[in-house]
């Protein structure tokens, strides 16, 4: 019985010792891929989303420098979500535009149909 | 062995309590990741459009979850939370943007078809329209002389020694313009005559004038200059004898020579 908190504690350490993974090369080149892609898609800072992934991809590569893995990759995994919905904000904004220039164009040609002889 | 059981009791006390503080903000995010997720995974359209971003979502969510079961995972479990709701907000964005394009689609096709059925009934509308013309003008032109056909504007339209158009023929050459407008390839020649009042010269020139400020007319409302001759023949040619007021009145006039649909125009006089 004396032995548990030990145990318990030597668990905790051993956890503490796991974290320090190997160093998250492919997450941020994923992260860096995502961020291109919503900027090419026309995203820019006023996107909170892109915002949040760009100082957390910086963070992750200062964190990369001081050799923090896990935190690295854990900013870097949310810098690639934060891209990706940046880029999906986006898009979703750019179809809404799209369809209200359809539909006040479409009602514009009901209305000419209507005064048509 | 009883005199330990306390001290462990404690120990495992402290953790459960500094866990339970810890995991207040980690709770909160599972909560709300949770509920991000909930309502995804039951929305037909999220799962139509983005399976993988719902499965994901699921995915870390339950791994939040079971991480939260351990000790001092607070991090852990906030940040598999957070990428949950993410995935679930990104597949939530998908659906909406597939949505959007849907109705896209199908108000575009909506667009052509009223597109295609205006144009229909404007082309029906101008060949209605063209027809009427066409007839008004027949009606106008006086003759169809062996010069074509020809349409006279004629004795109330000028005064006396006087080239300007009154305004009392503004609609026929409203009329004329329309027409010209309807049939592109015929081109007109427009032929200017007097009464025998005054001398030869200026009744020469005063029918020229008056030719011209027909010719100015259509211009101004549009008929390109390319498609409009201009003549003038005195008191040559008069309709009526120059003996009367009323007479006089005929002979002054401007007379339009139309060309065939093929812009072939008879020679002038």
């Amino acid at each position: 019985m004396r032995i548990q908190p030990l145990i318990l504690a030597m668990a905790a350490l051993g956890l503490a010792g796991c974290a320090n993974d190997p160093a998250p090369n492919e997450q941020l080149r994923l992260s860096e891929q995502a961020l291109e892609q919503a900027k090419a898609v026309g995203a820019t800072e006023q996107v909170p989303e892109l915002k949040l992934a760009e100082d957390k991809l910086a963070r992750a590569k200062s964190n990369l420098a001081t050799e923090d893995h896990r935190d690295a990759r854990m900013r870097a995994e949310q810098a690639e979500l934060d891209a990706r919905l940046a880029e999906a904000r986006v898009l979703t904004h750019k179809s809404e535009e799209q369809l209200e220039l359809l539909q006040s164009r479409v009602k514009r040609l009901r209305k000419q149909l209507e005064v048509q002889p | 062995m009883m005199r330990y059981k306390p001290m462990a009791a404690l120990t495992l006390l402290a953790l459960v309590g500094l866990q339970g503080c810890a995991s207040q903000r980690s709770e909160s995010a599972l909560d709300e990741a949770s509920a991000a997720f909930q309502k995804v995974k039951d929305d037909s359209n999220v799962l139509r459009s983005a399976p993988r971003d719902v499965i994901r979502a699921g995915e870390s969510l339950a791994r939040a979850e079971r991480l939260s079961s351990y000790i001092g995972t607070g991090a852990d479990v906030r940040h598999y939370a957070y990428l949950s709701q993410r995935y679930s907000e990104i597949a939530a964005e998908h659906a909406k943007l597939a949505l959007n394009q849907e109705r896209i689609a199908k108000l575009d096709l909506d667009r052509q078809r009223l597109q295609l059925a205006l144009r229909e009934a404007k082309l029906a509308s101008v060949q209605q329209q063209g027809k009427w013309v066409e007839a008004q003008i027949a009606a106008l032109a006086s003759e169809q002389t062996d010069r074509g056909l020809v349409m006279t504007l004629g004795d109330v339209l000028f005064d006396t020694g006087r080239a300007d158009l009154k305004n009392s023929a503004s609609r026929t050459v409203l009329k004329l313009v329309q027409f010209l407008q309807l049939n592109p390839r015929r081109v007109v020649r427009i032929e200017g005559y007097t009464d025998s009042t005054g001398t030869a010269q200026d009744n020469l020139k005063l029918s020229r004038d008056r030719a011209q400020s027909v010719a100015d007319m259509l211009v101004d409302l549009g008929v390109d200059e390319k498609r409009i001759q201009v003549e003038g023949y005195g008191d040559q040619y008069p309709i009526e004898a120059n003996a009367s007021e009323r007479g006089r009145a005929q002979n002054r006039r401007v007379e339009i020579v139309f060309s065939d649909d093929k812009g072939k125009l008879a020679a002038p006089r």
